[in-house]
């Protein structure tokens, strides 16, 4: 009977009770932990970041103020830019492999780096936050709006064609509607991510904001300063994160289970279109990095073009020094991150499956593991470096908690797909709990696993270039500081572009991976 | 009833000329239909029986339109399945109701005047929704009504843009017997009763010589005509009352079970 506690749909959102419960039970370990460690500098407890919380209301309000406004921008362009993409590529199916292409890669582009380019071309203002928020945010709506768009069975698209009308008519009165759910579920996802991008905007530079005063908190090494403003911020992501649930579940009732896959069309046929089609998806970025530079007329010193990395790296008198520099920095990086990647994959997906093993847990831990998810890297990544230092272990940290919560949450809801009546026949033999994890449950997880580590390729970027840029002062997350600073930017663009490169590769290596797993073991998923 | 009382057929009779259907998957080719030369005469219901995964649907989908057929053509009248379509001349009931959640009773069935570019004329929903015995629910959502009420919707979304051709696929499958029987008993006049043009995929024998003219039998994929059975009864049929209906019903069982074990049918 406890595998089947889970299953309930009264226990799927755990009693307000539960909650609370958890929560207590986190400000007193904190509390607990930051006597502990009293004098080593690591830790403010949430008396001390309350006390000065209250001293410096007045300045954390203005600055939360300004941070939530470009949140709020980057937000709201962000995700009408995902939902035109959206309705672009349903209303146009070819466009689809080239558009989420596409719109992946702006989304691997590593914040850290766009961040500067983005300063030196609008200069001190708030249009570098607001377009780094709507980078944050644009990817994961946009695949979370195609699930849904898609998640309409034939008979009701077939219902609009019989009545000889199209597309259109079906996107109108079909998709639309039945979309809506897994809009609302995206925009939880986004509301985090867009403090997030802000925030990482303030980092390159701006004047007012939560950023401005982390890196000072930072800076000066104010223990607690750097808890009150991070504990800030991770509120503010919870409660915008719970917000966008509530008004979720008040306009179109109990979100749908989102899981983000990346639309998958069917590869064409032949060969010759096959090359055709890849041929596209690489001179497309390429012509519109080129296109928009040129469209804007951007200045030629920092906005590179791509001949420019081609001579920086390949061509130029100076190629193999440039060369090495960059894959010096390069190595370092893969090596803190390829470690945490894999520690957060891994550790999501067993705790989810300890989670199932021992409800009781579940119920307490779930509402804490979903607000901690919310919680953007930035504002963790000071605290962990203040906690683990800034070497290896500090860094690899940083990337595996990033991941490790969004696996979580995902590996729970797969493992809760397990058909009912699979579960019953499971439980008519008696046959255990490890039996039905391992032969029913994890197989139903898999889908859910690989779109987390999908998704996790980005995320892991973003937190170890972020780690290197704020703490380590390693790998490329550094070399792309250091370059934005001295105004190398040949260097930054060739960084920029291999962090990208890496990104999609890596995203394809695991969509392939999947594409074998589920094969075998949920063939439903990939028959499409 | 339709032919008899010298009303005007408004449906015409859909001819598939050499028709046959192939699915191209990954793997191995899947031929679903065919060869099959038919014609559907105007204002007769025609039911369709065959094995599970025999093609039915598939031919429904293709005389809807909505997917071309291989090979082939199929004809109402002079018209493509795509003009009729387009002048929303046919409608199609599906295996399951496919109401759409979010909207009323009444919303769902004018939906299909909003799709047919038609005046979305009230009375005549609330009229229809009357017919099919669901008044009093006219604001309610699909999940507030059981699944014989939801199937009825469904036949009322389909005749409520009258179309010439009306296309069941297992239009009673998620219904209970009894339910299933009144729906017999009570629904089809409303589309008899114009002449429409109706196919029927049914798996109940009951069903389709209760409703049907005419019932072909189907064999097991790709869908060739196994037997046609004229239904010459006067309506409205009380099955097990009558010699005649049991005798058909005989003939129509045997030829399932012929098709179903992949051997001819003995000649009758
Ligand atoms: N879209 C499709 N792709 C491939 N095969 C299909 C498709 N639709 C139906 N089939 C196959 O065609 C056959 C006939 O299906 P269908 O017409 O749905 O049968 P039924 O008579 O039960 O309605 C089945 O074997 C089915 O697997
Ligand atoms: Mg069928």
């Amino acid at each position: 009977m406890t595998t089947r506690a889970l299953d309930r749909p009264g226990l799927t959102l755990p009693p307000f009770a539960a909650k609370t419960v958890g929560i207590v039970l986190l400000f007193i370990l904190w509390e607990a932990a930051a006597r502990a460690y009293a004098g080593s500098f690591i830790l403010a407890g949430p008396l001390a970041v309350t006390a000065y919380l209250a001293q410096h209301a007045d300045l954390l309000a203005r600055a939360t103020a300004r941070t939530l406004t470009n949140a709020a921008w980057g937000f709201l362009w962000g995700n009408l830019a995902a939902i035109a993409l959206a309705v672009i590529v349903i209303l146009l199916p070819r466009m689809e492999r080239l558009a989420t292409a596409v719109s992946l890669l702006i989304f691997c582009l590593p914040l850290v780096a766009t961040g500067p380019i983005l300063r030196v071309l609008f200069g001190t203002g708030e249009a570098p936050q607001i377009t780094l928020a709507a980078l944050a945010v644009h990817y994961t709506t946009f695949l979370a709006l195609m699930v849904g768009l898609r998640a309409v069975p034939q008979s009701w698209l077939d219902l609009v064609r019989t009545h000889g009308r199209g597309a259109g008519a079906q996107l109108v009165y079909v998709r639309t509607v039945a979309s809506l759910p897994y809009l609302t579920a995206g925009l939880q996802i986004a509301a985090p991510a867009a403090i997030l991008g802000a925030m990482i905007g303030e980092f390159t530079g701006a004047e007012r904001g939560l950023g401005v005063l982390t890196i000072r908190a930072m800076r000066a090494m104010d223990v607690d300063a750097t808890w009150a403003i991070a504990t800030l911020a991770a509120a503010l992501s919870i409660a915008a994160y719970g917000a966008f649930g509530w008004l979720g579940r008040r306009l179109t009732g109990t979100p749908p289970a989102l899981l983000l896959t990346a639309p998958r069309p069917a590869p064409p046929r032949t060969l010759g279109r096959r090359v055709l089609g890849l041929a596209i998806l690489i001179v497309t970025p390429l012509l519109l990095w080129y296109g928009v530079m040129e469209a804007f007329s951007l200045n030629p010193f920092f906005a590179k073009r791509p001949a420019d990395i081609l001579a920086f790296l390949v061509t130029g008198p100076e190629a193999a020094a440039h060369r090495a520099a960059l894959l010096g920095a390069y190595a370092e990086t893969l090596a803190f991150t390829l470690p945490g990647y894999a520690a957060g994959l891994a550790l999501g997906a067993l705790m989810a499956c300890a989670l199932l093993l021992a409800p009781g847990l579940g119920t307490t831990m779930l509402p804490v593991a979903v607000a901690l998810r919310s919680i953007p890297i930035v504002t963790t990544a000071p605290l962990i470096v203040l906690a683990l230092g800034r070497g290896a272990a500090g860094t690899i940290a940083i990337v595996a908690v990033m991941i490790f919560f969004p696996t979580l949450v995902a590996c729970l809801q797969g493992l809760r797909q397990t058909p009912r009546q699979v579960v019953d026949i499971f439980d008519s033999y008696a046959s255990g709990r490890w039996r039905l994890l391992i032969l029913a449950r994890i197989p139903a997880m898999l889908p859910a696993f690989f779109a987390s580590a999908r998704m996790a390729i980005p995320a892991a970027i973003l937190a170890v270039t972020t780690a290197e840029w704020l703490a380590t002062g390693k790998g490329i997350g550094a070399l792309m500081a250091l370059t934005a600073s001295t105004s190398d930017y040949n260097m930054l663009w060739s960084a920029i572009t291999l962090v990208a490169l890496t990104a999609a590769a890596t995203y394809a290596a695991v969509s392939a991976l999947e594409d074998a797993v589920l094969r075998v073991y949920a063939a439903e998923q990939v028959a499409r | 009833m339709p032919p008899d009382n010298g009303q005007a057929i408004v449906g015409q009779a859909v001819t598939c000329a050499g028709l046959s259907h192939t699915f191209q998957t990954g793997g191995a080719p899947i031929p679903a239909i065919g060869p099959l030369d038919v014609t559907f005469a105007a204002g007769k219901t025609t039911a369709l029986l065959g094995p599970s995964g025999c093609g039915k649907s598939t031919l429904l989908r293709l005389i809807a339109g909505l997917e071309p057929p291989s090979e082939g053509t199929i004809r109402m009248g002079a018209e493509t399945p795509d003009e009729v379509c387009r002048r929303a001349g046919l409608a199609m009931a599906f295996q399951d109701a496919s109401l759409l959640p979010w909207r009323s009773l009444r919303g769902n069935i004018a939906l299909a005047l909003t799709l047919a570019r038609r005046q979305s004329d009230m009375d005549s929903v609330d009229r229809l929704i009357d017919m099919v015995g669901l008044s009093g629910f006219e604001t309610r959502r699909p999940a507030e009504l059981s699944g014989g009420m939801r199937q009825r919707a469904a036949i009322a979304r389909c005749l409520i843009s009258e179309p010439d051709l009306l296309l069941l696929d297992e239009p009673f499958g998620a219904v209970d017997e009894l339910t299933r029987r009144r729906l017999n008993h009570d629904l089809p006049a409303l589309w008899q009763a114009r002449g429409t043009t109706a196919l029927l995929v049914t798996h109940s024998v009951t069903e389709a010589v209760t409703l049907a003219d005419r019932i072909l039998v189907l064999s097991p994929r790709p869908a060739t005509i196994m037997a046609d059975i004229d239904i010459p009864l006067p309506h409205p049929r009380r099955g097990e009352d009558d010699p005649a209906f049991q005798d058909l019903a005989h003939r129509v069982v045997a030829a399932l079970e012929a098709s179903a074990e992949g051997r001819p049918l003995a000649a009758q």
